[in-house]
């Protein structure tokens, strides 16, 4: 083997490496789609004033055994681990914990919250109208952007940096705004951040399949 | 001053392999197969010249009841492909007109 064939294989073996595994979208769309859904019946809930007998939310536990089991398959498929992979199921398993803990959290912070404004109705004072719900969405939305810009970094992917941008712009707006807004920058951030990232990740999937088959 | 260039690394498949398991965390031994078109025993063989060099590890497990054979490379396989690399680019600066 020559200096030069030694190089080209090099080459040759570390690019067939690097397109070993890719993302099919699916779990951004899942995820992208789940949110700015119940965000937007949430929306309606509050623009209609009219409520559903259960939790829209709720629908986010069905995605999360959704998530389960299409990682569970994923990783008894793939027969390959690489660095970029274990950084982004490290990040985005931290993310779905830190999303129950902060939601657990907020639910917590909104108990203390109604607690003291009861107190103070007690007492005859008049009931403050200030509610933990206005701000609650600024924590989440902080958390949506941390994985999400990571992501974009480590993949060098641009639609998932202004997904994440759109997260954080979103979550210093959520404080000012009333929470009926809060729900449609909720959906706003779950399109830009994961839905739209989600069909591009799926298209660009679809076309490398094209490719090989052809 | 030119070093001559490893031996364990200079052989078209066990150098496909090392390029292989130094961009990844660890990879299946069916997978270093794919990617190499190598049969099972001269893969095999290469893979155990590779362990016994310390270039490599090579653990052996079983997955829903088949056995699963992953690779991965070592610090020392990390800084010997280093090496390696530089001592081709040395030759090939020389030789280049």
């Amino acid at each position: 083997m020559t200096e030069q064939e030694s190089l080209a294989m090099i080459s040759e073996m570390i690019a067939k490496a690097k397109t070993s595994y890719h993302d099919t979208g699916a779990g951004s769309i899942l995820w992208g789609t789940i949110i700015s859904f119940c965000s937007l019946v949430t929306w309606a809930q509050i623009h209609f004033q009219w409520s559903i007998p259960f939790d829209i939310w709720l629908l986010t536990l069905l995605a999360v055994v959704a998530t389960i089991y299409w990682s569970a398959r994923d990783s008894k498929r793939r027969k390959v681990k690489s660095y970029d992979q274990t950084a982004m199921d490290y990040t985005w398993t931290c993310f779905g914990i830190a999303i129950f803990l902060v939601v657990h959290a907020n639910a917590g912070t909104r108990n203390a919250f109604n607690d003291l404004k009861d107190s103070i109705e007690a007492a005859g004072l008049s009931r403050p109208s200030i509610s933990f719900s206005d701000y609650a969405p600024a924590y989440l939305l902080v958390l949506y952007g941390i994985p999400t810009l990571v992501t974009a970094g480590i993949k060098n992917f641009r639609p998932m940096l202004i997904g994440g941008i759109v997260c954080w712009v979103s979550a210093v707006l959520v404080v000012y705004v009333d929470s009926e807004t809060d729900m449609l920058l909720m959906a706003l951030s779950a399109i830009a951040a994961w839905l739209i990232p989600g069909l591009v990740l799926r298209r660009r999937c679809a076309k490398r399949k094209e490719a090989a088959d052809v | 001053m030119f070093n001559d260039l490893d031996p364990i690394l200079h052989s078209q498949l066990r150098l496909a392999v090392m390029s292989l398991l130094i961009s990844v965390k660890e990879a299946e031994f069916t997978f270093l197969k794919e990617k190499t078109n190598a049969t099972a025993g001269n893969l095999s063989v290469q893979l155990t010249k590779l362990k016994e060099a310390g270039y490599i590890e090579i653990k052996k497990q079983f997955k829903d009841n088949y056995p699963q054979t992953l690779c991965s490379i070592t610090p020392k396989g990390i800084d010997a492909f280093e090496k390696y690399v530089k001592d081709l680019q040395a030759y090939l600066k020389i030789g280049a007109p």
